[in-house]
């Protein structure tokens, strides 16, 4: 494992919600799908990961559904809704938002000023 | 937020596979987790313990979830009601008075809600209702207040009132249906055509009546209600076009109402056109209407009720111009009135209603502050298991939820006595014949009433949990640890409100009390009234005459003098007589009559006056006392000359100082021919007409039977045994005299007197009774109180009195600060009997709002109950022993 980051507060929904917008998951596959997407960047606790899948859940933002694991064994899987497509887009248009102008900020030097 | 409630709600009802469900997703998270790890070369037991660090107290986890989902807050309630439930066990005594004070509170709430939703508040069962109105004649200077409307009204009216969709007329009345042998008297209404449109509610089958329907020749048809048809054609959906017999003659069914169809109050089951001559709808019958016919409206979508009445007064302005007696007319006072129907209909109980809605308030306001008395005493004597627990770390908010809980839980049982007590309550209203007055069928037991008791009790839930949770939080932990603990006295302001809330229970009982005093001696006042006539062994029963067989005068003559004669002869009759309408039968209609050689005086307005046609006996069988002259006779209907007797009232009204016997008058607003006029023979004493508490006198006229008839009389029987016994004799006999005629509405005079006061007697009752039981919660309440004192102040009377104090000085301290609360309590209690007594003076008779008597008798009361329930723990505090109290603890 690479060096990895600390997920900022907030930023987990999000990832959940790309996370199994590509696919259909159950909570150890989303789990596994950020830390491939991030690159293995991204550790995300997993103490936080089920409480966050409920909260998503219960606000309509994902579905879930049991079904048949890749080894057969019965899992719950999670599917965006499309309260949850319209959460994400809005949340990803934020986020770049905030990550250009943080990054502009950052970047900025003296002669700018 | 629905959305998430309906999720809530998913998964609560389906808990366990919820759970389940959890704990299958993570076990299944760590199997993959661990799989992956083994596979990756680690050892198994280093797996699970990488596993668990990294995923951390699985109970935390799940314990989280619940929370994302809210479950936790339906679990912490759950826990918190069994904490109540449990503590409410432990205390038997307080659990069963709080619930006994709310079920008899709400229930009597619920039941005085009841008469009031349907009464009042529920609309009528049309579209718009609101707009509905009814339009009626009144002439107030004539001491007529209210004649209904007139055929030549309607006619007139119809079309030329803007502010009006529709107009129609109905009036009341009975027919015999179906074949010889099997009749039966139904409620019927005629109706004119638009009727049913105004009402927006018609026929379900068939259709409404036409404008060629409405004249004698052509009007034999007939609409149906649901349960008419139901009943006598088993719902047959060909009825229409059958025939059935209506007075003896055939009418033709053209349609049937909807299910539930009912116009006001009335009991009506057959519909027939309002059919008239055109020689009654002209102008020289504009005002005779004598409140037979009714006119209803219903308003535009845009106009207003001024607006119609404006338009209406217009048009009797324009029509009046060329009225002969248009000066007669207006110096009478007369305006046709347009107000809401519902309201109009209602506007004689609405007082009553609104009085008996404001006692139980104040019942439930006393049961509330005894509630939150004994449950402020509660919570003194659980201050320190409270203080314990906020130190070891409960929260505000907790204490504030468990309290809650705890008097919600108290008031959602309470409340569910209280509908049983209700259920009760609705069966009392019928039984003192809430049912009979307008709109009183209405009332029932629905979940309206259980959806209101339901509010009613999480609010009151609520408001009782307000003082304790504020007493429990404002205690500062460290005081109350060490406080109480060595027995010193109680807060200081805690002692104060408690005392307020006793002086205002003691107020308040003491309103209610007064006021059931002011209703009973004003019922008293009524009934010691005297009818005018002997009401003692008096039997009357009601006679249509059908229009067929008995179509004028001479034909109703055969009939009566027929059936007088067959009565006559039975066993126990002393005197029998007929009426076209008896005092208390709520129908009475006034007319005109014109006295020879009177000319009114300037500002004087013609009268109406009550006006009868009598045959048989009448005046001796009703036991009238004649004070000149002489009764009428059976002879006087077939007399050379014409006749009558009139009241005391009406002879000194026009002779104040001469003899009214051998004046003469007609019939009618006006002078007719010499040989027509009606000379006067007697004059009997007053009566009272329409009620008891009628106190201004019309004025009455007695014309022979043959010259006052309608197809509708009264047969009045005095016997020698109870009346009621006659009742099937006398049933019997009339069926002899024609089959086809039955008998209705058979009451003795006494019963029909004491109906007539159902609206006075009911709500002295019932007031009666919440005083009662005002007094008995006030009392609790007292002794209550009073009790905690002396419990509270055991160690500190026990020091005292190891010093030296006498018991009779213990018991004296106790007995006078019950004393001093009992005057404060009484001193509000009179300003506020005088301020009800104010507000009550419209349903008073001839009693002043401030009667001395009832504020002495009340003061009596409330004083000797309240020392009643001072006395045991006084008694208590006297017998306190120093050794005992000091040793404890």
């Amino acid at each position: 494992m690479g060096k990895t980051a600390e997920l900022l507060p907030g930023t987990l929904d999000m990832l959940i919600l790309k996370a199994v917008s590509l696919k259909p998951l159950h909570g150890y596959g989303v789990l596994l799908r950020i830390r491939q997407i991030s690159k293995e960047a991204l550790e995300i606790p997993q103490g936080s990961l089920y409480p966050a899948l409920y909260r998503l859940e219960h606000h309509d933002l994902i579905a879930a559904e049991w079904g048949q694991s890749e080894n057969n064994r019965r899992a719950k899987y999670y599917t965006l809704t499309a309260a949850g497509r319209r959460r994400l887009r809005d949340e990803t248009a934020g986020w770049n938002r905030l990550a250009t102008a943080i990054a502009a900020a950052l970047n900025t030097t003296s002669e700018e000023v | 937020m629905f959305k998430r409630i309906r999720s809530l709600f998913r998964v609560l009802t389906r808990r366990r596979d919820f759970e389940d469900g959890m704990s299958e997703e993570l076990r299944f998270h760590i199997e993959q987790y661990s799989d992956d790890l083994v596979r990756s070369g680690m050892s198994r037991g280093k797996a699970a313990r990488l596993i668990r660090m990294e995923l951390g107290s699985l109970t935390n986890i799940k314990g989280d979830c619940r929370e994302a989902f809210g479950v936790h807050l339906v679990d912490e309630l759950r826990r918190e009601l069994r904490y109540a439930a449990r503590l409410l066990r432990k205390t038997p005594g307080f659990t069963a008075t709080a619930l006994v004070t709310l079920a008899v509170c709400f229930g009597a709430n619920l039941t005085i809600f009841a008469a009031i939703d349907s009464v009042l508040l529920r609309p009528l069962p049309f579209p718009e209702p609101s707009r509905l109105v009814t339009v009626f004649n009144t002439y107030p200077k004539a001491g007529v207040e209210r004649d209904g409307s007139s055929l030549t009204n309607y006619y007139e009216r119809r079309g030329h009132i803007p502010a009006f969709t529709s107009i129609a007329i109905y009036r009341y009345g009975t027919a015999i249906i179906g074949e010889p042998g099997s009749t039966e008297r139904e409620q019927v209404m005629r109706v004119s055509p638009d009727f049913f449109s105004t009402l927006g509610l018609g026929p379900v089958m068939g259709r409404t009546f036409s404008e060629e329907e409405t004249s004698y020749q052509t009007d034999n048809v007939a609409i149906l209600s649901d349960t008419f048809w139901r009943q006598r054609y088993n719902a047959d959906p060909n009825v229409i076009g059958r025939q059935i017999r209506v007075d003896g003659l055939p009418r033709i069914i053209i349609g049937v109402l909807p299910p539930g169809f009912r116009f006001l109050s009335s009991e009506a089951r057959l519909y027939f056109p309002l059919a008239s001559r055109p020689e009654d709808r002209t102008s020289l019958q504009r005002h005779s209407g004598g409140n037979v016919i009714q006119m209803i409206a219903r308003l535009k979508p845009d106009a207003t009720l001024a607006q119609a009445q404006s338009q209406i007064d217009a048009q009797n302005a324009t029509l009046e111009v060329d009225d002969p007696q248009a000066k007669m007319i207006a110096d009478a006072g007369f305006r046709s009135l347009a107000v809401p129907l519902h309201a109009d209909h209602v506007a004689a109980i609405r007082p009553t209603l609104l009085l008996l809605e404001t006692g139980v308030l104040v019942l439930l306001l006393i049961g509330a502050v005894n509630l939150v008395n004994l449950l402020l005493i509660r919570a003194g004597g659980r201050v320190k298991e409270l203080a314990v627990r906020q130190a070891l770390g409960a929260s505000r908010g907790y204490v504030v939820s468990e309290t809650l809980v705890e008097t919600t839980l108290l008031t959602l049982v309470g409340g569910l006595l209280g509908l049983a007590v209700g259920a009760g309550g609705i069966r009392l209203l019928a039984v003192l014949g809430y049912d009979r007055l307008p709109l009183g069928s209405r009332i029932a037991f629905d979940t309206r009433l259980a959806l209101v008791a339901l509010v009613a009790a999480i609010i009151m839930g609520v408001v009782l949990a307000a003082p304790i949770a504020w007493f429990n939080l404002r205690r500062h932990m460290g005081n109350a640890l060490q406080s109480e603990s060595r027995g010193g006295t109680s807060g200081r302001s805690a002692q104060i409100l408690r005392h307020c809330f006793i002086v205002s229970q003691i107020a308040l009982a003491f309103v209610l009390l007064a006021g059931a005093g002011l209703l009973g001696l004003s019922l008293q006042r009524v009934m010691a009234v005297s009818p005018g006539f002997q009401s003692d062994h008096v039997l009357t029963g009601q006679i249509s005459l059908p229009w067929k067989s008995y179509p004028d005068g001479a034909a109703r003559l055969a009939f009566v003098e027929n059936l007088m004669d067959k009565i006559g002869h039975l066993p126990g009759v002393l005197s029998a007589g007929v009426v076209n309408n008896v005092p208390f039968s709520g129908r009475s209609g006034k007319s005109a009559a014109t006295v020879k050689g009177h000319i009114l005086r300037v500002g004087e307005s013609a009268r109406g006056h009550y006006s009868y046609g009598v045959g048989g006996d009448y005046f001796r069988a009703m036991g009238f006392s004649l004070r000149l002259g002489r009764f009428l006779t059976a002879a006087d209907s077939h007399g050379p000359e014409r006749v009558c007797v009139v009241d005391e009232d009406f002879a000194r009204y026009y002779w104040p100082k001469t003899s009214a016997i051998g004046q003469r008058l007609w019939e009618g607003s006006e002078q007719g021919k010499d040989t027509e006029a009606f000379t006067i023979v007697g004059v009997v004493g007053e009566v009272k007409q329409s009620g008891l508490t009628e106190d201004q006198a019309q004025g009455a006229i007695y014309y022979p039977y043959v010259f006052h008839t309608d197809n509708s009389i009264f047969v009045v029987v005095r016997a020698s045994t109870p009346p009621e016994s006659l009742a099937l004799t006398l049933q019997k006999v009339v069926r002899q005299v024609d089959v086809e005629v039955p008998v209705n509405d058979l009451r003795s005079m006494e019963t029909r007197i004491a109906d007539s006061l159902i609206a006075r007697r009911s709500p002295a009752m019932l007031a009666g009774l919440f005083s009662g039981i005002a007094l008995l919660l006030t009392a609790i309440g007292t002794y209550g109180v009073l009790s905690y004192a002396v419990a509270q102040r055991r160690r500190e009377i026990g020091v005292r009195m190891a010093l030296g104090a006498q018991p009779r000085q213990i018991r004296i301290q106790f007995f006078s600060l019950s004393l001093r609360l009992l005057a404060a309590g009484t001193l509000l209690g009179l300003i506020g009997a005088w301020q009800a007594g104010r507000a009550m003076r419209t349903v008073l008779y001839h009693v002043p709002a401030l009667n001395l008597a009832i504020l002495a008798g009340a003061t009596c009361v409330t004083a000797v109950v309240c020392l009643a329930a001072c006395l045991l723990p006084s008694q208590r505090a006297a017998r306190i022993s120093p050794m005992e109290t000091l040793t404890e603890e």
